[in-house]
């Protein structure tokens, strides 16, 4: 079904993050090129790039200096071009505000930064190979936070 | 409402007026029938006067007639002429009396007929008279002619007499009838008079007394009065506080004394006015006072309360509150009362009570934010580290010892209680402040999320959890439900060691007898949810303890924890007014009781 890589782009201010991060799709046995960026600001203009390629999957940190994932959610869902990439929020909390508030402004998952290698590498691989017809379809609350 | 107060004042005095009325139609009905019986009484002694007046001079005119008969008679034996006076004079004098006999009865139509006849039979006799004179005097003097003459003449005054005595018959009869009529008009009088004095001195009588006891009344009304005012004086310098009066009708303006002294005088050292007052307020809220005015003019129900600022005679700055309404006393004259009140010291406390409560606000909601913040960043590095360790033991872990694996262990469990201590304060601070959004749920709803929030541990430690009904109840659901996960988790982590743990959840319903000194609520129905357990209890003496913040009765690396889970209960418990508390038995199992108010 799908042709080429996984795009996969990560928008996080903590350079430990982004290295996991990385470090973890490396040992992922799936097909996928990621791409970092070190805040908001840089991913919008990432985003807006002329003739950029679009990522399948963005994962937005919510607290990033400049512009928060909460502001890049609202401008990527309000942006013709963009709207309809699918947005993984990857924060440190979970709290019921944070959950609440992202899915109503249409994130399609929130998970949560695990504090261990396996763990993060499992929910990354559920992330990527989630039926992403079913989850953009109609949002479903009930599945919004992704355990490992 | 102050006005009515006089009216059974008024009622008497309108009850007076009614008295003296009565009193004034009493005595001008006296005056009137002593009038009366004063002119009865000169009415018939003027007839009585009247009548013998004219019995007189008819008793005068038979004397005349009588005298001139006599007088000739005597002229006739005598031939002396001194005899024949009468005779000759006795037509100028009965004329003379007619005259007056006339003039007297001239009212009296019977009377004046009666005096024609006597008129009559007087001529009769008289020319009979001048008859008998001729013949005595002519020289052919006949003694029969005499005699005949004689004799007519005698029966001529016989009929006079008779007539005459008839007429004072009449006379006589006539003032018997009338002299009746007043007599009868007289003898009533003094009766009447009688009564009506007697009837008007109990009038006066009993005017005297009631005014009397107007006066009483008066005069302790006014005692009173005079006692309140002075109450009220010194209420007010104690109160800090003066009224005053405005009447409308006559722009009249009085001030309580206590008023001079709020604006720094000496009582009545100045002309009251609503202009002076002005002057004294801040020229800022002078309009505030002049639309309060206003208002109190056309709403005449509601008193009206303002607030301004004063500026006093010695130049400090005070505040006022007045409050005005519009009343109308009992001779429909409108006065507006009011009262100032200085709560300068009030307004002050206040501002300074605001700003410190601004400011722990502040201090709260800094420490809230703090709170937030300190333990969301504190997690970043910690998760991050956690992260590396999992990364090393697994990667590394062949060419690491085992005394730098056990290390890695302990850093990895230290890490581990870190992450429980933040996340424990989070959920401490979230306790605190967060909206307190009360619902009506079902509490059996919320204990089956707190068991499946619990189920690895559970499962773990192969407990049981024996639950009776619980109610429906208004509390806030996601507290309540951490209430239950807090409980029952502390049952599971203080189980003993070789017993298979069981949790009861008990619920019952009670009035509310002995004050606990912690109830926030002063409902008088409370619901118990009681947790009992099996596990390792812990003295009573520390049953106040294990509620406060971080204090632990364990080791940290006997029972992991942060000691905050047990003040969650408690602040939970205490937003829903209610209040918890434990009973433990060591080795035995602890009970905490919880009490919700219904």
């Amino acid at each position: 079904m799908q042709k080429g890589p996984i795009r996969v782009l990560l928008a996080d201010d903590d350079e430990d993050d982004r290295l996991l991060f990385q470090d973890a799709f490396k040992e992922i046995k799936l097909k996928t090129k990621v791409h970092l960026v070190n805040d908001g600001v840089e991913l919008m203009q990432y985003l807006s790039q002329a003739g950029a390629v679009k990522p399948h999957v963005l994962f937005l940190d919510l607290n990033m200096p400049r512009k928060n994932g909460m502001v890049c959610l609202d401008e990527i869902r309000n942006h013709e071009g963009l709207k309809d990439i699918a947005v993984v929020i990857y924060s440190t909390s979970a709290s019921d505000e944070d959950i609440e508030e992202t899915f109503v402004r249409g994130a399609n998952v929130y998970i949560r930064k695990p504090n261990n290698f396996n763990e993060l590498k499992k929910i990354l691989e559920k992330v990527i190979t989630i039926n992403w017809q079913y989850h953009t379809s109609g949002l479903n609350k009930e599945n919004f936070l992704l355990s490992f | 409402m102050v006005f009515n107060k006089y009216k059974p004042i008024f009622n008497s005095s309108f009850f007076l007026s009614i008295i003296f009325v009565a009193a004034l139609f009493i005595l001008i009905f006296i005056s009137g029938v002593s009038y009366r019986y004063t002119t009865s009484l000169t009415d018939s002694s003027t007839l009585m006067v009247h009548s013998y007046k004219i019995r007189s001079e008819l008793e005068q005119l038979v004397n005349y007639l009588k005298d001139a008969e006599s007088g000739q008679r005597g002229y006739i034996l005598t031939r002396d002429s001194l005899f024949l006076r009468p005779f000759l004079s006795v037509r100028e004098k009965i004329n003379k009396s007619f005259t007056t006999l006339k003039v007297l009865s001239k009212n009296n139509f019977q009377q004046q007929k009666n005096l024609d006849s006597l008129y009559t039979l007087i001529n009769l006799r008289i020319a009979i008279l001048y008859n008998t004179h001729d013949i005595s005097n002519s020289g052919t003097f006949n003694q029969d002619r005499m005699v005949e003459s004689q004799v007519r003449g005698e029966q001529k005054t016989t009929l006079v007499r008779e007539q005459v005595n008839d007429m004072i018959d009449f006379e006589l009869m006539y003032l018997k009838v009338h002299q009746g009529l007043f007599e009868h008009e007289i003898s009533w009088s003094p009766l009447y008079t009688l009564l009506l004095l007697l009837f008007s001195l109990l009038v006066f009588i009993f005017a005297y007394f009631q005014i009397n006891r107007d006066i009483k009344k008066l005069k302790n009304s006014n005692e009173e009065l005079s006692i309140a005012y002075e109450a009220i004086s010194h209420a007010e310098e104690i109160g800090e506080f003066s009224s005053w009066q405005w009447h409308l009708d006559s722009n009249e303006f009085k001030y309580s004394d206590n008023q001079y002294r709020l604006l720094g005088y000496e009582p009545r050292s100045f002309e009251s006015s609503l202009h002076k007052f002005l002057e004294f307020v801040h020229p800022q809220d002078r309009h505030i006072l002049l639309e309060s005015v206003e208002r109190i003019m056309n709403e005449r129900v509601e008193p009206t309360t303002v607030f301004f600022r004063v500026l006093r005679k010695d130049g400090q700055l005070r505040y006022f509150k007045s409050i005005g309404k519009l009343f109308t006393d009992a001779s429909l004259k409108k006065i507006i009362i009011g009262i100032h009140w200085d709560i300068t010291e009030q307004h002050l406390n206040r501002i300074s009570l605001e700003e410190r409560n601004r400011e722990l606000e502040q201090s709260n909601s800094e420490l809230a934010t703090f709170n937030h913040i300190a333990s969301h960043d504190l997690q970043e590095p910690l998760r991050i580290i956690q992260t590396y360790i999992s990364r090393i033991s697994e990667k590394e872990v062949v060419n690491m010892s085992n005394t730098t694996i056990g290390y890695f262990g302990r850093i990895q469990a230290s890490i581990e209680r870190i992450r429980i201590l933040i996340n424990d304060l989070l959920l401490y601070s979230r306790t605190n402040r967060g909206e307190r959004n009360f619902e009506l749920v079902d509490l059996n709803n919320l204990l089956e999320n707190a068991k499946a929030e619990l189920v690895q541990t559970i499962e773990d430690k192969n407990a049981v959890i024996h639950a009776d009904p619980l109610p429906q109840m208004n509390v806030i659901p996601f507290q309540i439900q951490q209430l239950f996960i807090n409980l029952i988790g502390n049952s599971l982590k203080f189980c003993k060691a070789g017993r298979d743990p069981v949790i009861r959840i008990t619920c019952d319903q009670l009035v509310h007898k002995n004050n606990k000194p912690d109830l926030v609520s002063t409902a008088k129905n409370y619901t118990r949810i009681s947790i009992q357990d099996n596990g390792m209890g812990f003295d009573q003496q520390y049953a106040e303890n294990i509620f406060i913040l971080f204090h632990r009765l364990h080791l940290k690396n006997e029972y992991p924890g942060s000691g905050i889970g047990l003040s969650i209960c408690k602040k939970i418990v205490k937003n829903h007014g209610g209040y918890i508390s434990a009973q433990g038995i060591p080795e035995v199992g602890a009970t905490f009781d919880v009490f919700l108010p219904n």
